[in-house]
C-alpha cells in the first residue's frame, strides 16, 4: 500500500477525495471550515504546496477524519490511529531516547480523548 | 531538498509572520506556551540523558514535544523546543520526519548528515521566534553595544549568548563583528553591515586561525580561561583582526563560553559607520547555514 510515495503525495490524493466524495465540499468552503487562506487547499490537491502538521491537523479536523487516514497510515478514515516518533534519525537515536519516546507517545495515547 | 537561503530566511520569516498574526508583541516569547496553546504537550527528558536535543512526537493527531536538559542553559532548551515547533509548523516537513512506509523504512536524505536542510530550516524558525527582528530592534536601540548589548538582549530574549550575538551582528546599525572559536581556531565570524563597509576586509572562514596579536588568542591558549568564563576587553585595530585596508582603533570583548568549550569575540566600533559596503551577502548565508548547527549536535 502507498509504497514509494511521500506523505505528502499521499495527503495530495486523500484530501481530494475526503474533500468531493465524502464532504461534497468545494475548495473554499474546506479552507474557511480549517481556518486556512482560500486558495491553499488547491495547492494542497495540485501538489504545488505541502502543508505543514498544524495544517494537517486543521484539514484533518475540518474534515472529521483521522490525521493517519490523510496520510495514508490507516484505509479507513475512522480507524486506529499510530504513533510516529517524528525524528528523522530514529535509528540513531539512543536506547534510552528510544524508551523516552516510548514512553511518551503512551503518555500521548491516553492523553487522546 | 537542497540547502536554500531563500528557504532558510523563509523559514524565519515564517516565524515572526506567526508571532504577528497572534499578536505576540513582547519579549521573551515563551515556546512552552506557544505549544501548549496549539495543545502540543511537551517534556523535558531527564538532565542524566544525553541524546537528541529535541524530538516531535505524534500519535494519532496528538502532537508532543520531548527536548534535552543536559544542557544546563535555560537558552538552548528554549531553542530547542522552538526548533521543534519548527518542524510542526514549517510546511514540508512531514515528508522529513515520518516513515515512506508502515514498515519502519524511512524517508532517506543521504549525504546530508550535519547540513540537512530541514533541520537548518528548524533553526531558523526557532532563532526568528525567539528573536523576532521588530522586537529584537527595539530592544536593541535601548541597550548599550558590544558584549553588553548582547547580554543584556539575551536576558530579554531568555536565548543562549551565541544565538543572540548572531543575530545582534545580524541586526545592529553598529559596527560589530562576533567571532566563535574553539582555541586557536575560528569556528564563524558574524559582521553587521556597518563593519562590513571597511574596504578590503579578509573573511574570515571556519578554520582560519585565530590571529596571534588578538585578546582571543591569549585566551584560549588556556582552555581553563574558557572553562572559568574569564573575560578580557581591550582596544586593538581592526586591522589586526580583519585585515582591509583601514586603520581603525576597535574594542575586543572577549569571554570564555565555560562547558560549551568555545569562546565568544565581539569587535566593536562607534566610528565606523555606514559607507559603500559591495560585501557578497552569499558568504553571510554560509556563515549562518554553519552557524545554528553546534547546538545540535551535541
Amino acid at each position: 500500500m502507498n509504497e514509494k510515495l511521500l506523505p505528502s503525495e499521499i495527503f495530495q490524493k486523500r484530501l481530494k477525495s475526503a474533500r468531493e466524495d465524502l464532504r461534497k465540499w468545494n475548495q473554499a468552503q474546506l479552507a474557511e471550515r480549517a481556518g486556512l487562506p482560500p486558495s491553499s487547499i488547491a495547492h494542497f490537491e495540485a501538489g504545488s504546496r505541502k502543508p505543514s502538521f498544524d495544517t494537517l491537523h486543521r484539514i484533518a479536523t475540518a474534515l472529521d477524519v483521522t490525521i493517519d487516514y490523510l496520510l495514508g497510515r490507516t484505509e479507513s478514515l475512522d480507524g486506529a490511529e499510530a504513533s510516529d516518533p517524528l525524528f528523522r534519525d530514529v535509528s540513531k537515536l539512543t536506547g534510552e531516547d528510544r524508551e523516552l519516546a516510548k514512553d511518551f507517545l503512551d503518555m500521548l495515547a491516553k492523553r487522546k480523548k | 531538498m537542497a540547502i536554500s537561503a531563500l528557504g532558510l530566511k523563509m523559514a524565519k520569516q515564517k516565524a515572526e509572520a506567526f508571532l504577528r498574526e497572534n499578536n505576540y508583541s513582547t519579549l521573551p516569547i515563551d515556546p512552552l506556551a506557544i505549544a501548549s496553546k496549539y495543545d502540543i504537550a511537551v517534556q523535558a527528558k531527564p538532565s542524566s540523558v544525553e541524546g537528541v536535543s529535541g524530538m516531535l512526537l505524534r500519535h494519532g493527531s496528538s502532537f508532543g514535544i520531548m527536548y534535552a536538559t543536559n544542557i544546563a542553559s535555560e537558552g538552548f532548551q528554549r531553542f530547542s523546543v522552538a526548533h521543534e515547533l519548527g518542524h510542526y509548523f514549517l510546511d514540508g516537513h512531514l515528508d522529513h520526519v515520518l516513515p515512506v512506509d508502515g514498515n519502519g523504512v524511512r524517508v532517506s536524505h543521504a549525504g546530508f548528515t550535519s547540513g540537512d536542510p530541514y533541520e537548518l530550516e528548524a533553526d531558523y524558525f526557532a532563532a526568528g521566534l525567539l528573536m523576532p527582528g521588530n522586537l529584537f530592534k527595539r530592544e536593541l536601540k535601548r541597550a548599550d553595544s558590544g558584549l553588553t548589548a548582547i547580554e543584556a538582549l539575551a536576558g530579554i530574549c531568555r536565548t543562549s549568548i551565541t544565538a543572540t550575538a548572531i543575530r545582534y551582528a545580524e541586526l545592529t546599525d553598529d559596527a560589530v563583528a562576533v567571532i566563535i572559536s574553539t582555541g586557536p581556531v575560528i569556528d564563524y565570524c558574524f559582521m553587521s553591515d556597518a563593519m562590513k563597509s571597511l574596504p578590503q576586509l579578509t573573511w574570515l572562514k571556519k578554520g582560519s586561525p585565530v590571529p596571534r596579536e588578538t585578546q582571543t588568542f591569549q585566551l584560549n591558549a588556556d582552555p581553563k580561561n574558557v572553562e572559568t568564563a574569564k573575560r578580557i576587553s581591550a582596544e586593538i585595530d581592526v586591522m589586526d583582526w580583519l585585515g582591509g585596508s583601514r586603520s581603525v582603533i576597535i574594542a575586543e570583548e572577549v569571554v570564555g563560553l565555560g562547558s560549551y568549550g568555545k569562546t565568544l569575540t565581539v569587535l566593536s566600533s562607534e566610528s565606523i559607520g555606514l559607507q559603500a559596503a559591495g560585501w557578497d551577502d552569499e558568504e553571510d548565508d554560509e556563515n549562518l547555514i554553519e552557524s545554528w548547527k553546534p547546538r545540535f549536535r551535541k
